[in-house]
């Protein structure tokens, strides 16, 4: 009687029938890497120090951008939930006797399977083109492992947030407004797009705290150096561990709100 | 008969202000159809959510199928199935997905949920489309497929709120006939809600009328009808001075304008009444250009008990524009 089988494979028909989203998916890794690729390829001019030992800047922007392209999807996966109200689908799963947190909880997992999508579209991208992605120190099972798990603790800290969110939202133009609030915030103060050493002081100290960054600083480690030292473990250990403890916080709420609070 | 549903002062307020249903019992017989009349505003779709469990009574409660609508929601949603005022198929999805979703819901085992699912889909004349996306149904199909995802599970109890509304005429009475015929062969209690009295004439065996929250009335067509006690005669004049008079005529119960020189009066039975009424026509000299004698109808019994007309025949788009403001406001 959960309804989380039936409500996530409905969300993933949704997005794999829409030409549009697929198309975009598509093409969108493209775009930025050739946009992040291009226009910060001046960094690389400061040297390999800098890029804390990356090859070229593609290699060390990859796990920002994979980061970042889960936080930009997850950002959005309350929206439909919103929609669903306002079209009156959500009434159909109101009056099922399904748990109702199934219905937030299919908009976690299918937001999170197409992170993945976009993480597998954006790693063959950043290989496929010129000067892209080097694995200069070989790429292992373990490695792979940690950067899918950065990547998808992040979408479950922000899919949790912004579905709990629509969980009270009726209005569209209201979660618009928070996504637009917190997107470039977001992006900008972290270690996603700029190595630490060319942030302002107060911005980089301000990015410490910032989840994007631990992620992004996670899967940068491991694609930069593929067998991992004692102390680079640890870090990567401390970032992933911070990140799983607060998806767990958040993936909580999002289950004792929704079970509780969702309406039409 | 035992009763499958019963309401025990069930009270509805919205936020702290609006009350919806005010103390409202009824009790509803297994294998009957149950017609909630009343006009806009009623109670009546505040009704059918709380006895389907989508809102929360502010007090009172109501048992369906012997399970509490507050301490055993889930129970009470396993046994009924719904038909929402508001549509509630996804349109990305195809009508077949989207039976099978809810069959899913219900934990309908696969093979079952295909063979009930294409069983209601020949019912309702969709087997054709049925693998169409519903953002490509028109209205009316649309309408019936909502009418089949509320039986999907086999429930005991089927709500129907407003089922045909927004629908043109055609299309309504071929909507009875699949309500009629899903009565008589899935053998399930209907509830259903309308402003169209015809709708609620044809279809129902018992009939409540309620307004302001409150049942007014309760009985079968015919019974509402004989407690009217009284037939109405129609009769309309040549000047306004004559129907004046006419208005004073003593044998009446109760006598009313009914548009512009006409006369509504409500007489005991009028097989005595009316060469009663002639000669006191012929008496006053007043001159007569049409006289019509009706049996009560359902909207006598309505306007009897409600004060107020119900318009059976709103233009479609105005009650469709309505919904969807209803929406977006949310
Ligand atoms: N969510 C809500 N919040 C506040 N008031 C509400 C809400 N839903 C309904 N009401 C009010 O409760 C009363 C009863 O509404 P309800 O929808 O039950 O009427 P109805 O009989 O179904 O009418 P209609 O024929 O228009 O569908 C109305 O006064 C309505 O404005
Ligand atoms: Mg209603």
């Amino acid at each position: 009687m959960s309804g989380l089988g039936p409500l996530t494979s409905r969300e993933l028909k949704k997005w794999y029938r829409n030409p549009v989203s697929l198309l975009t998916g598509l093409i969108q890794p493209f775009f930025w890497l050739a946009l992040f690729g291009s226009a910060f390829s001046k960094i690389s001019a400061f040297g390999p120090t800098l890029l804390d030992g990356a090859p070229n800047y593609i290699t060390y922007i990859l796990g920002g951008v994979l980061t970042i392209i889960g936080l930009f999807t997850a950002l959005f996966s309350g929206v439909n939930l919103i929609f669903d109200r306002r079209l009156g689908v959500l009434g159909r799963f109101l009056i099922a006797p399904i748990r109702r947190s199934s219905i937030v909880f299919s908009k976690i997992f299918a937001s999170s399977a197409r992170i993945l999508v976009q993480v597998g579209i954006l790693i063959l991208a950043a290989l496929l083109i010129p000067n892209g992605l080097e694995f200069k120190h070989g790429f292992t099972v373990l490695d792979a492992l940690i950067l899918i798990a950065a990547v998808m603790l992040v979408a479950l800290i922000f899919t949790s947030i912004f579905t709990t969110l629509a969980v009270r939202i009726t209005r569209p133009d209201t979660i618009f407004g928070v996504i637009n609030l917190v997107n470039l915030p977001l992006l900008f103060v972290s270690y996603a797009m700029f190595p630490p050493g060319l942030m302002a002081g107060w911005l980089s100290d301000a990015a410490k705290y910032n989840p994007v960054s631990w992620s992004a600083e996670a899967i940068r480690t491991v694609v930069i150096n593929g067998t991992l030292t004692a102390s680079q473990m640890h870090s990567v250990g401390v970032w992933l561990g911070g990140l799983a403890i607060l998806a767990t916080i958040l993936l909580l709420m999002a289950y004792f709100v929704s079970e509780n609070e969702i309406r039409e | 008969m035992a009763a499958i549903i019963e309401t025990r002062n069930l009270t509805k307020i919205y936020g702290g202000k609006v009350k919806a249903l005010d103390d409202l019992n009824i009790s509803i017989e297994e294998g009957e159809v149950y017609g909630l009349l009343g006009p806009n505003g009623a109670g009546k779709t505040t009704t059918i959510n709380l006895l389907v469990t989508r809102i929360a009574p502010t007090s009172g409660t109501a048992i369906v199928n012997g399970f509490d609508i507050v301490k055993n929601s889930l129970e009470v949603r396993k046994s009924i199935g719904v038909v929402p005022q508001d549509l509630t198929t996804d349109e990305d999805l195809s009508g077949f997905e989207n039976l099978k979703m809810v069959s899913q819901f219900y934990d309908v085992p696969a093979e079952e949920a295909k063979e009930r699912i294409h069983k209601l889909l020949s019912m309702v004349s969709l087997d054709d489309v049925k693998d169409r996306l519903v953002r490509q149904y028109s209205g009316g199909m649309r309408k019936r497929l909502e009418l089949i995802a509320g039986l999907v599970h086999d429930p005991k109890i089927l709500f129907l709120d407003e089922p045909t509304l927004g629908l043109d005429v055609t299309t309504r009475t071929q909507m009875w006939k699949y309500v009629r015929e899903i009565q008589e062969k899935l053998d399930v209690t209907i509830i259903l809600t309308s402003h169209y009295l015809e709708e609620v004439d044809a279809l129902a065996n018992r009939i409540s009328i309620i307004d302001h929250g409150k049942v007014l009335a309760t009985g079968t067509s015919e019974e509402l009808k004989s407690n009217l006690k009284g037939d109405i005669i129609l009769a309309t004049m040549k000047t306004d001075k004559d129907a004046e008079t006419l208005m004073k005529y003593p044998g009446a119960i109760e006598a009313k304008e009914n548009g512009p020189r006409a006369v509504r009066l409500k007489v005991q039975n009028s097989d005595e009444e009316l060469p009663k009424i002639i000669q006191y026509i012929s008496g006053n000299s007043l001159s007569i250009t049409r006289l019509t004698v009706q049996k009560p109808t359902l909207d006598d019994v309505f306007l009897e008990y409600t004060g107020s007309e119900i318009r059976s025949e709103e233009p479609t788009d105005s009650r469709q524009e309505m919904m969807n403001l209803r929406r977006l406001r949310r």
